[in-house]
C-alpha cells in the first residue's frame, strides 16, 4: 500500500502526544530505549504504521490496526508522527 | 535467508512423536480469549500452581480427545511476543524454549489469534512457528471480525502456514469440535515457515544456533529460534528456575551486538519490521476487508468517551468503588457468621470427645482457632475475586488502571500498579502476585513494596474491635463507625502514595513511567470465567490456610501454652507465664510509649503471624477469668482493663493509637514469606518489614503522645 502522499498538504511532523484527536498520523520514527521501541514496534506500533488519535486527554487514546492502545504521555511523546493529509 | 534446507528436511522427515497423551502449551496475546478457550476445553478438569522460584502461575488442565484420550494443556501467560518483557512472560518464553526444567517442553502448540487482530496477533504467532514444533492456530472472535467486514480465507491460511487452522468462537462453544479433532491427530504438520532474515543479522543467526546446538543438544530449528530471540531480546529478563545462558553463546551475542553498535545498526528492530513485513505480505492475501459494519467499534468508543472522561471516569470508578466494598461487607456477614458458628461448634465438638489434655488444646486453641479465623474472611476474599474477575472480563479493568494513570504518575507509578493495589483490598498476597504483568522492574518492585499498606480484609476484625471499644454501640449513629473504617483506610491511601512517591524519588529513581496498555473492546461478562476465576482462587486460599497458617497456628499455640505454668492456674495466668507471655513484657518498654501494655505486646507479637490473630489473642489474654460460664463479650473485657496503677488501659486514645499501628505495619508473616519468593532475595522483605513498622511505631507515637499532651 503506498502511502497516499498528498503533494498539497504540508507532512507536519510531530510527536504522537501533539496529534490533534480524531486524526491520524504515520509513524515514522520512534525515540528512546531499546526496550520501549521494542516494545511499541511488536505492539504493530513500528515505523509506517497508521495511528488514529481517538482521544487527546492524557493518557491518549489510539487506534492502531483496529485495536484501542492507550498511551501516557511520556510514551506518546516518543513516538512521532507524520499527519496524514486530511480526506475532504 | 531462508531456511537452510537441510534442516527443513530433517525436521520435515521426523514427524510429531505420536504420544498417546501428547503435551500441549497454549499461548496467545493477552485478551484474545485464550483463558475462555482454555476454561471451554478444560472444564474444571484444572489445576493452578506456580512455576517454582516465581510467583507466576502455571495452569494445567485435561481436555479429552474425540476418542476419550487425555490430553494435557499447559496455559501460559498471555504474550505479545517472546522477547519476554515481564516475569510471567519469561515464563511462557522459557516453557517454550524447553529452558524450564520444573516444565517439560510442550509437544506442540496451540496458538489462539483475535481474528479481528489478525496482523498484531500473528507476530506471536509467526515467532512461535519458528520453534520446530507442530502449531494449531485457533481463530478465535470470527463472529466479532465478520462484523468488522474481515473476510478471512481460511483456506488459503492453512496453505500458505502449513498447519490447521480452527476458526472458531471460543465463547459460543463454537468450532471446539473441529479443535479437538485437529489436536487428536497423531500426524500434525510442521509449519511450513520462511521468512527472510535481514542478511546483515543472517551470519550471526547461524553462529548463535551452532553455538547453541553445541551446547545443549537442542534440535537445530529451537536453537535457531531461541538464537532469533536473543537479538531481540533487550534485558533478556531472567527468573527464576530458568536455565542461564552458556558462557560461549553469550560471547558471541555480545561480539555481534558490539560490531553492530558500532556501525550504527539496529538490529532488533530490523528483525522486528522484517517479521511485520512477512505478516503483512500473509495478511494482504488472506484478509479482505470488505465494507464494515462499524456499530461494534463505535459502542466500545462511545463507552470509553464516558469511562475515560476525566469527570464522568473518575464518579464511575467511585461508584464501583464503593458498590464493591458494600458488597463486601454486607453480604459476606452470613456466611461469615456461618462458618464462625460452625468452626466453635467443630471446636465444642472436639472438646466433648477428646479427654482434657495438651493435645485436645492443640486442636481446639492452635489448629482450629487459628485455620478458622483464617478461613472465615473467604466470603470476603470471594466476593473481592468476582468482582475483579466481573470487572476483567467485561474490559472495564483496563479502563480503571488508565483512569488511576493520572493519579499514579503523580507518585511516578503507572495506572498498571492500580490491579495489584485495588486486590491487595482482601489480601496483599494476591495483590503482589498480581504484580507480575508490570513491566517496568522498579514499578514492580514499588508496588510490591506499598501494596501491604492497602488495608486488608485481615485487618478488618482488628479495626472492628477498637472502634466497638471506641465507640459505644448504643450512643453513636452507624454512620460514625462507617466513616472511622474509611479514614483508616483512607490513611493506609496515604501510605501508600506517600512511600511510592518516596520510594520513586529516592530508592528507585528512574525515567518518567511510560504506559503502554491495550484497551479490549467492551464484551459481556462470561460468567462461567468468571465463577471459575474466583473458586479457583478461594481454593489457593483455602490451600494457604490449610499450611502455611496451619503450621504458624500451632507454632503460636505452643508458645503461648508452654513451658507450663503450676497446676490449676488461670489461662491468663499461664499466658502470662508462657514464652508469648515473656515477649510480651520484653516487648513492654517499646511499646508503653504507644500506650500499650505487654498484654497489648502479646497481641503484636501473635499477630505477626496474621493480623486477626490479635482479636482470637485478646480474647485468651482479657476474657480469661471466666471458666466455662457466659463470657464476657470482649468489648467489655478490653474496657475493664486496667494498667497496674489502676489507669484506664483502652482510653479512647490507646484504641486509636494501636489502629494506626495495625494501619502501617506489616504484621503477615505470610506477606513476608511471598515478597521473598517474588524478589528472589531477604532484602527487600525486611526493608519492607523495617519501613512499615517503624512508621507503625513513629505514627503512633506521635498521635498517642501529642494526644497526651493535649489532655486526651
Amino acid at each position: 500500500m503506498s502511502s497516499g502522499e498528498n503533494a498539497k498538504s504540508v507532512m507536519a511532523r510531530l510527536p504522537l502526544c501533539q496529534l490533534p484527536a480524531g486524526e491520524c498520523g504515520r509513524v515514522y520514527e520512534l525515540v528512546g530505549e531499546g526496550t520501549f521501541k521494542q516494545r511499541i514496534r511488536e505492539l504493530g506500533f513500528g515505523e509506517s504504521s497508521l495511528v488514529t488519535k481517538i482521544s487527546g486527554r492524557s493518557p491518549v487514546i489510539c487506534s492502531v490496526n483496529g485495536t484501542r492502545v492507550a498511551l501516557n504521555h511520556g510514551a506518546a511523546s516518543q513516538i512521532l508522527v507524520e499527519r496524514c493529509a486530511v480526506r475532504s | 535467508m531462508s531456511l537452510p534446507s537441510h534442516l527443513g528436511e530433517t525436521a520435515r522427515n521426523s514427524p510429531a512423536p505420536a504420544r498417546h497423551t501428547p503435551t500441549y502449551a497454549l499461548v496467545g496475546n493477552p485478551n484474545c480469549g485464550k483463558s475462555t478457550l482454555f476454561n471451554a476445553l478444560t472444564g474444571l478438569k484444572q489445576k493452578v500452581g506456580n512455576y517454582p522460584g516465581v510467583t507466576v502461575e502455571k495452569k494445567v488442565g485435561t481436555a479429552y480427545s474425540q476418542h476419550g484420550q487425555p490430553i494435557t494443556i499447559v496455559d501460559l501467560p498471555g504474550a505479545y511476543s517472546l522477547a519476554a518483557r515481564s516475569p510471567d512472560e519469561a515464563v511462557t518464553r522459557d516453557v517454550l524454549l524447553g529452558r524450564r526444567s520444573d516444565t517439560t517442553a510442550p509437544d506442540r502448540i496451540l496458538c489462539i489469534v483475535d481474528a479481528t487482530n489478525l496482523e498484531r496477533n500473528l507476530y506471536l504467532v509467526h515467532q512461535i512457528m519458528d520453534l520446530g514444533r507442530p502449531v494449531i492456530l485457533v481463530l478465535n472472535m470470527m463472529d466479532l471480525a465478520a462484523k468488522a467486514g474481515l473476510q478471512i480465507s481460511i483456506d488459503r491460511l492453512e496453505k500458505e502456514l502449513g498447519i490447521p487452522v480452527i476458526p472458531c468462537e471460543a465463547s459460543q462453544g463454537k468450532g471446539l469440535i473441529e479443535l479437538k479433532v485437529a489436536m487428536s491427530r497423531s500426524d500434525l504438520p510442521l509449519p511450513r515457515h520462511s521468512w527472510t532474515i535481514p542478511a546483515p543479522i543472517a551470519p550471526a543467526v547461524s553462529e548463535l544456533q551452532a553455538s547453541l546446538v553445541d551446547h545443549s543438544r537442542k534440535s537445530a530449528l529451537s536453537a535457531r529460534a531461541e538464537a532469533l530471540l536473543l537479538l531481540t531480546d533487550q534485558d533478556s529478563v531472567r527468573v527464576a528456575g530458568s536455565t542461564p545462558l552458556d558462557g560461549r553463546t553469550l560471547g558471541i551475542l555480545h561480539t555481534w551486538q558490539k560490531r553492530w553498535e558500532s556501525e550504527g545498526m539496529d538490529w532488533a528492530g530490523s528483525l522486528v519490521s522484517s517479521r511485520y513485513e512477512a505478516i503483512g505480505r500473509l495478511c494482504a492475501e488472506v484478509v479482505r476487508a470488505g465494507s464494515s459494519d462499524r456499530s461494534a467499534a463505535n459502542v466500545s468508543d462511545r463507552i470509553d468517551e464516558v469511562v475515560t472522561h476525566p469527570v464522568w471516569g473518575w464518579a464511575i470508578l467511585g461508584v464501583i468503588m464503593v458498590a464493591l466494598f458494600f458488597s463486601i461487607f454486607t453480604f459476606a456477614e452470613y456466611p461469615m457468621t456461618w462458618i464462625d458458628d460452625h468452626v466453635a461448634s467443630l471446636s465444642d465438638w472436639v472438646k466433648g470427645v477428646m479427654s482434657e489434655g495438651d493435645l485436645r488444646d492443640l486442636i481446639t486453641d492452635g489448629a482450629i482457632a487459628g485455620v478458622g479465623g483464617v478461613v472465615v474472611f473467604l466470603p470476603q476474599i470471594l466476593i473481592l475475586f468476582f468482582f475483579i474477575g466481573l470487572l476483567e472480563s467485561t474490559g472495564y479493568m483496563a479502563r480503571a488502571a488508565f483512569i488511576m494513570d493520572r493519579l499514579m504518575s503523580k507518585v511516578g507509578l503507572n495506572g498498571k500498579s492500580f490491579i495489584p493495589l485495588l486486590s491487595s483490598h482482601a489480601c496483599a498476597i494476591p495483590g503482589i502476585m498480581a504484580t507480575r504483568t508490570i513491566e517496568d522492574p522498579k514499578d514492580r518492585l514499588v508496588t510490591i513494596l506499598v501494596a501491604p499498606l492497602m488495608s486488608c480484609s485481615a485487618r478488618l476484625p482488628v479495626y472492628l474491635l477498637m472502634i466497638a471499644a471506641l465507640v459505644p454501640n448504643d450512643r453513636v449513629p452507624v454512620m460514625t463507625k462507617v466513616g472511622i473504617m474509611f479514614g483508616l483506610y483512607g490513611i493506609g491511601y496515604l501510605g501508600v502514595f506517600g512511600f511510592a512517591w518516596l520510594f520513586k524519588r529516592t530508592l528507585f529513581k528512574g525515567r518518567p513511567p511510560v504506559m503502554i496498555m491495550e484497551l479490549p473492546p467492551y464484551r459481556m461478562p462470561r460468567m462461567r470465567d468468571v465463577l471459575l476465576h474466583m473458586v479457583e482462587r478461594g481454593g489457593l486460599f483455602l490451600k494457604r490456610a490449610g499450611t502455611l497458617i496451619l503450621a504458624i497456628s500451632i507454632l503460636l499455640w505452643f508458645l503461648a501454652a508452654y513451658p507450663k505454668s503450676h497446676d490449676g492456674a488461670t489461662p491468663q495466668e499461664q499466658m502470662t507465664h508462657s514464652f508469648a507471655g515473656k515477649a510480651g513484657h520484653a516487648l513492654e518498654p517499646l511499646i508503653k510509649p504507644l500506650g500499650f501494655d505487654w498484654q497489648i505486646g502479646i497481641g503484636l507479637v501473635a499477630s505477626f503471624a496474621a493480623r486477626e490473630v490479635f482479636v482470637s489473642t485478646m480474647g485468651v489474654v482479657f476474657n480469661a477469668q471466666d471458666t466455662g460460664e457466659e463470657s464476657t463479650p470482649l468489648r467489655q473485657a478490653l474496657l475493664a482493663a486496667k494498667w497496674p496503677d489502676g489507669r484506664q488501659l483502652f482510653t479512647p486514645l490507646t484504641c486509636v493509637s494501636l489502629m494506626l499501628f495495625y494501619v502501617f505495619a506489616m504484621q503477615c508473616i505470610s506477606t513476608i514469606v511471598i515478597v521473598k519468593r517474588e524478589t528472589n532475595s531477604w532484602r527487600w522483605p525486611l526493608f519492607q518489614l523495617g519501613y512499615m513498622t517503624s512508621t507503625a511505631w513513629i505514627v503512633s507515637f506521635l498521635v498517642y503522645q501529642g494526644g497526651r499532651a493535649l489532655g486526651f
